[in-house]
């Protein structure tokens, strides 16, 4: 569910100043200009996809200028021969035909001609062509945070503006903190940032939220919308799916750092590693995470291909920016890529071992067994370096070749149990004993495991063929071997053609897309958009980039940096860009800041939003990973429309701390997610998602003035407030300062002082009612305080707390 | 104008050339700011692309799969083959589910148990099951359409097909597109109602799919009206907060953020004051609307005692009229329980016994406040049930699996000719024939419709027309495609149309 954004009157005035106005006498750029006219309004009869060998092609300079008997469609040494200028400047026979769906418009029509008479030179799609740092001569900076302002401000420049003013510190510390870890600053932090004068001020508090746990959990959300993680199967019963254990492993490799490309690689083939570890199998997750169903009358055939559908198109959503969805059925309309691609694409997931019908079952095989939540993985893992330094020590070399080679064969696991026997040659009394220690405390670790689906190859591979128009029954043609799309480069050399060929391609520093699409996920998180708009979509049919030099450096320098996600979030915060207040500018139109001429704003994810309120009210737990957790949620909902075999028709809430552990561990039945999370836009996370939409609706303002939980916290907040300050002066204070990281202005003081002398004396008079309201919620109510107090603080905190100065980035 | 009304139209204008091409957003744009979604006056049924026929539609969904064999289509001649096993020929190779493929007793041919009556109806009359004594009566009302037809053949992926145009999750619904074209109509209740009856089968799954946005933006999804807790939800205050308590707290709020907007400009921010008050009024117009008090004793003698009880199919219906006086565009009631592979009959007589009183209380109830002719009432579900047997056969017991080939929609009102049956199937009610009796294949094709059937897609194409939408021109670009309810599929079946 993407955001809508663009408005007509912007773009029209940009595209007609940057194409037409601004440089006359400038050559037509075919990638940017012609390509995406013939594209939207050719294409569809004179595309790729052309049926019939006879038809004119518009695709290629060669088919363009190919002979049609007597004249070319392009001809470059007699421009004004061209038969494409002949149609579509003619009134009896145009191009498009009047009843055609698009039209060509003047401006497009006069760049068309320009182009002809220029030569009418081709040239590939823009991102098709590898990236490259390639500078403007005026840049004089080399890092990427300069780098960025640069190239902002020379757009900026040429629309006759400057940056907007620095946001100020209390605000940029808020925005900062939200970006990259989901949660306002804590107030010492804060307050630490507010004192520190010195230069690096910002950057040492940048550094610091990047090194929080919590940056993991904040970053991992968008990458679980994009893989479509959920925690049941998805189709007909939607049963319960155990994959959480990825879910963690994501969180871990981001807080890690891992770099991106291995990042990628683990996921999808991380088993055809040379003895993978236990993360590269966890990592593998990712193939695994399609819907399936096993409804009764299902056939295995179609859920196998249609399984596969949902990876080729997951995968080129995710990573290459287009979904290849229109390439299932015939060969795509706009972009070059043919339909034997796209089976080829497919025979790459066509071999996994898992059935294609999932049994309705929890441990939808093949599954690995690993540490349920991050502490049991931090147990594991300190144990695992235990023994690796245990076995270290060991000398081997006064034992016999025997046993020498059996030690050096055995896996880790294999030679702990070897040292810890009673009869073990090579161990010492003392290393004996540690490793008995160790490997008892190593099975008792085990016991816990949990499941996670994990992604196998088939010993023979399954036959690929080509579908005809996507029906699973309608094979045609030769089997196919696992290639990729030309346009896109080959395969490297020397790799395998499997997951793991695939991955290497994918990674690879040829590769003219993925860096791309990734660097704009990353910019598009930091800056609410991305500099391609349409993050899902860098075919054809797709936006330009805003700023294409900006994007293809950001592109090299991500892969220059070894994919270092890190690097990047942090000098995209660290930008002027990023600093700049965010008002509204009057000095430009620029409703959707396509020129980044002000700060991100934006309503903030329905995740955050929860954990905003539980963070404030000391009410989260900060538990990391394990079983999603289940929140209140209103009676019913599940079991009004789940099948009665289904394993999730009932919804049971958590009790205790696990309803106050952090949205990102919100169970996720795929057809019935949470409402607070749809309510507030979350995707159900059946397809995968690269751009939430963010509406604004009347249920929303119901959900959070209404909600149990968003009350629980509201009025937990105003215990604290109660508690921990002398005064409602100070109290409100500190409730704006966490909420919005600064004191009120004065006609908020008002309005809240207002709201609180009325709801005060309504009920000290009602005292009912207010035990009534401090009662929401199973958290304890602390009896030292008054109820009538406490619920009039409740009304002002929830008022607060729904207010844009806290549901808002700014 | 207002700065909220032009903000909403700046809004709207994102929205639709946000991802559509500008040719087709623009004809777009122009009925939406034209007329629907702001109009001043919200009772012109002006539509997007064309006068709409339709202002409102009701969309009476019975969730897996109603056996026309036992309910619409009668079929004399499977009498006499009871129990042989169905021809060849009649299958036709045609693909059966995992399970009934392989059934030991094979395919064996079961003639319903139900007596057909033929009531009179503007045409030659339309054959009406025992099992439907209510429907009956208003059988002048209704288009009855035996040649439906879709290619999926399990419940997900099929109903996910009728609701959303595609098998695989992913893709808006109809009433999101629905939404998504012609806006509100209304200022205080949710635009798109969704309402889950009760049922004693509740044996698909429901999906958020059916009634979600794919990739629309969400708020164009389908908000459920339920009769559990709070009929919208979260619509009630918490415990110890009254009305007048939520009217001070909206004050502080609306100046807050005032404040807000002042500092930062964003009209995103006056927009959500707005929502805000919309919040407040839904507040007292939803129970307004839930409160049945008001309504005569002849209306429950209409729609029967059963529509005291919320969240039956009956008091969905009512809500459904409810919903439909005061504005809202589009409503959809989900019936479950109709896969009848075992037990068809005890489980069918209950399901019809939910539903039939109802619906055709509905249509005379909205027939009589003068409202069918701007409402399409539209009955079925996503697929029929097949001729043969699966499981075991005997005069009183038998069950049917699921048949994609042919089964039985009906429509009424917005529009629509009343009192007429359209498309037929051969004596197996099993495959669409022409008027002559030969078996047609009609594909799913952009550019050859066969006459005399009704494609999924044809069905949801025709349903946009009546609305006043071209359903080709009613596109969202994404993924660099400009993507539609019936794909590159679907044609308007005029012969439907008054």
């Amino acid at each position: 569910m993407p955001r809508c954004v663009f408005s007509l009157a912007c773009t029209l005035l940009l595209m007609v100043s940057s194409l037409l106005l601004a440089n006359p006498p400038q050559r037509v750029d075919f990638a940017r200009e012609i390509l995406p006219i013939l594209s939207d309004k050719c294409f569809v009869c004179h595309g790729p996809d052309t049926q019939d060998d006879s038809e004119l092609r518009l695709d290629s300079f060669e088919s363009a200028t190919s002979d049609r008997g007597g004249y070319q469609a392009l001809n470059p040494d007699e421009p004004g021969e061209s038969d494409i200028l002949k149609r579509i400047f003619s009134e009896d026979d145009p191009m498009p035909p009047i009843d055609a769906e698009k039209a060509l418009s003047a401006d497009e029509k006069k760049l068309l001609r320009q182009w002809i008479f220029e030569g009418g030179e081709y040239a590939k799609h823009w991102s098709f062509v590898k990236p490259e740092k390639e500078l403007p001569k005026t840049v004089t900076a080399t890092d990427l945070s300069n780098v960025i302002d640069e190239l902002i401000g020379a757009k900026l420049e040429s629309a006759g503006i400057d940056f907007a003013p620095e946001a100020d510190r209390a605000t940029l510390a808020r925005r900062a903190a939200l970006t990259l870890t989901g949660l306002p600053p804590e107030p010492e932090q804060l307050a630490s940032f507010m004192e520190d004068s010195s230069e690096t001020a910002f950057e040492a508090y940048v550094d610091r939220l990047i090194a929080s746990s919590r940056f993991g959990e904040h970053q991992a959300r968008y990458w679980l919308d994009a893989v479509r993680y959920g925690d049941t199967h998805g189709l007909h019963l939607d049963n319960r799916r155990g994959i959480y254990p990825y879910r963690d492993w994501v969180v871990r490799a981001i807080n890690d750092n891992l770099p991106i490309d291995e990042f990628i690689r683990w996921q999808l083939a991380g088993d055809l590693h040379q003895n993978p570890n236990l993360a590269q199998q966890l990592a593998t997750g990712f193939v695994r995470m399609n819907p399936t169903t096993s409804e009764g009358g299902a056939i295995p055939a179609e859920f196998q291909a249609k399984n596969n559908f949902d990876r080729v198109e997951t995968l080129g959503t995710v990573l290459l920016g287009m979904s290849f969805n229109c390439a299932r059925c015939h060969t795509h309309k706009y972009d070059p890529i043919t339909q034997k691609e796209y089976y080829q694409l497919f025979a790459f997931f066509n071999s996994t071992a898992e059935s294609s019908m999932d049994g309705n079952s929890y441990e939808y095989g093949p599954i690995i067994r690993a540490p349920k939540d991050q502490a049991a993985w931090i147990v594991w893992d300190t144990l695992q370096q235990e023994i690796e330094e245990l076995c270290a020590q060991v000398d081997i070399s006064t034992l016999g070749d025997d046993i020498q080679q059996q030690w050096q064969d055995a896996k880790l696991a294999q030679r702990i149990s070897m040292l810890a026997s009673a009869d073990a040659t090579m161990a010492t009394e003392e290393s004996r004993e540690r490793a008995q220690q160790l490997l008892a405390a190593l099975k008792e670790v085990e016991a816990n495991f949990t499941t996670s689906l994990v992604a196998k190859d088939l010993d023979r591979p399954r036959k690929t063929r080509l579908l005809k128009r996507g029906e699973y029954n309608l094979p045609a043609g030769d089997a196919l071997q696992p290639d990729v799309p030309a346009v896109m480069g080959g395969l490297p050399e020397d790799a395998p053609r499997n997951r793991l060929g695939l991955a290497q391609w994918l990674t690879s520093r040829e590769h003219p897309l993925v860096a791309r699409v990734v660097a704009n996920q990353l910019w598009q998180r930091i800056f609410s958009d991305g500099l391609v708009r349409t993050p899902e979509d860098f075919g054809l049919q797709g936006e330009q980039p805003t700023h294409p030099v900006l994007l293809d450096w950001l592109a090299v320098e991500f892969q220059d940096s070894g994919w270092n996600r890190k690097h990047m979030l942090r000098e995209m915060v660290l930008s002027r860009t990023f600093r700049q207040d965010s008002s509204w500018r009057k000095d430009i139109d620029d409703p959707e800041n396509r020129l980044f001429s002000r700060g991100p704003s934006y309503r903030l994810d329905a995740e955050v939003l929860r954990d905003i309120g539980l963070w404030a009210s000391h009410l989260l737990d900060p538990h990391m990973g394990g079983e999603g957790i289940k929140p209140y949620q209103p009676g019913g909902m599940w079991l009004a429309m789940a099948h009665p075999a289904s394993n999730t028709k009932k919804y049971e809430r958590d009790q205790g701390q696990r309803l106050y552990r952090r949205s990102l561990y919100v169970y996720w039945k795929r057809t019935s997610p949470h409402p607070m999370m749809t309510l507030f836009d979350a995707p159900d996370r059946e397809s995968s998602c690269v751009q939430r939409s963010r509406t604004n609706t009347s249920l929303q303002s119901l959900g959070l003035l209404n909600e149990t939980q968003r009350i629980e916290m509201s009025r937990k907040l105003a215990e604290r407030l109660i508690k921990e300050r002398a005064n409602d002066e100070e109290r409100l204070d500190l409730l704006f300062s966490l909420l919005a990281s600064r004191n009120p202005t004065p006609s908020e003081r008002v309005a809240c002082e207002s709201l609180l002398e009325t709801m005060r004396k309504r009920y000290q008079s009602q005292e009912k009612d207010a035990t009534e309201l401090v009662s929401v919620g199973d958290a304890n109510r602390d009896p030292a305080l008054s109820p009538a107090d406490v619920a009039a603080w409740t009304q002002v905190a929830v008022i607060v707390l729904a207010s844009d100065t806290a549901i808002l980035l700014y | 104008m207002n700065p909220i009304r032009e903000h909403q139209l700046m809004m709207t204008r994102r929205q639709l050339f946000g991802r559509s091409a500008l040719g087709v957003g623009t004809a777009a744009m122009a009925g939406l700011m034209g007329r629907s979604l702001f109009a001043e006056d919200s009772n012109t049924p002006e539509g997007l692309h064309q006068a709409a026929k339709a202002k409102r539609v009701i969309y009476l969904f019975m969730s897996g799969g109603p056996s026309h064999h036992d309910l619409w289509d009668y079929k004399p001649k499977m009498k006499e083959m009871s129990g042989q096993q169905l021809p060849d020929h009649v299958r036709n190779g045609q693909r059966v589910t995992g399970m009934t493929a392989n059934q030991k007793n094979g395919l064996p041919v079961a003639p319903t148990k139900y007596k057909f009556t033929k009531q009179e109806n503007n045409d030659q009359g339309v054959w009406v099951s025992e099992l439907l004594p209510h429907t009956a009566k208003v059988a002048k009302e209704l288009c009855v359409v035996h040649s439906t037809f879709t290619e999926a053949i399990n419940h997900d992926p099929a109903i996910t097909y009728i609701q959303t145009g595609s098998q695989i999750p992913g893709r808006p619904s109809l009433g999101a597109w629905l939404s998504y074209g012609l806006g509100t109509m209304n200022e205080d209740l949710p635009h798109y109602v969704v309402m889950h009856a009760k049922t004693s089968f509740p044996e698909q799954s429901l999906f958020n799919r059916l009634w979600g946005t794919g990739f629309l933006p969400s708020d164009h999804q389908g908000i459920l009206l339920r009769s559990q807790g709070d009929p919208v939800l979260y619509l009630s205050n918490p415990a110890g907060v009254s009305r007048n308590d939520r009217r001070h707290q909206l004050d502080a709020l609306a100046a807050i953020n005032q404040a807000q907007y002042e500092r930062f400009g964003d009209p995103e921010m006056l927009s959500r004051i707005q929502q805000h008050e919309m919040a407040y009024r839904m507040q007292s117009s939803v129970p307004a609307l839930m409160d049945l008090t008001q309504e005569s004793e002849e209306t429950f003698a209409l729609y029967g005692e059963d529509a005291r009880q919320p969240g039956t199919f009956a008091a969905c219906c009512l809500n459904a009229r409810r919903l439909a006086e005061r504005g809202v565009r589009n409503i959809q009631i989900f019936h479950r329980g109709w896969d009848a592979h075992g037990n068809l009959p005890r489980e069918h007589e209950s399901q019809c016994k939910d539903i039939d009183q109802g619906s055709a209380a509905l249509i005379q109830d909205l027939k009589r406040r003068g409202m069918l002719e701007d409402t399409l009432v539209i009955w079925g579900g996503e697929f029929g049930r097949t001729a043969y047997c699966q499981g075991n056969l005997s005069a009183d017991n038998y069950g049917r699996d699921h048949h994609p080939r042919c089964f039985t929609v009906w429509m009424a009102g917005g529009g629509i000719k009343p009192g007429i049956t359209y498309g037929q199937t051969d004596d197996y009610g099993y495959n669409i024939v022409d008027a002559d009796g030969n078996t047609l294949t009609p594909q799913p094709s952009k550019e050859k419709w066969t006459p005399g059937t009704m494609h999924i897609h044809d069905l949801n194409a025709t349903i946009l027309h009546l609305l006043g939408i071209d359903h080709t021109r009613l596109t969202y670009r994404y993924q660099g495609r400009d993507f539609r309810l019936t794909d590159v599929h679907g044609h308007v079946l005029h012969d439907l149309i008054a």
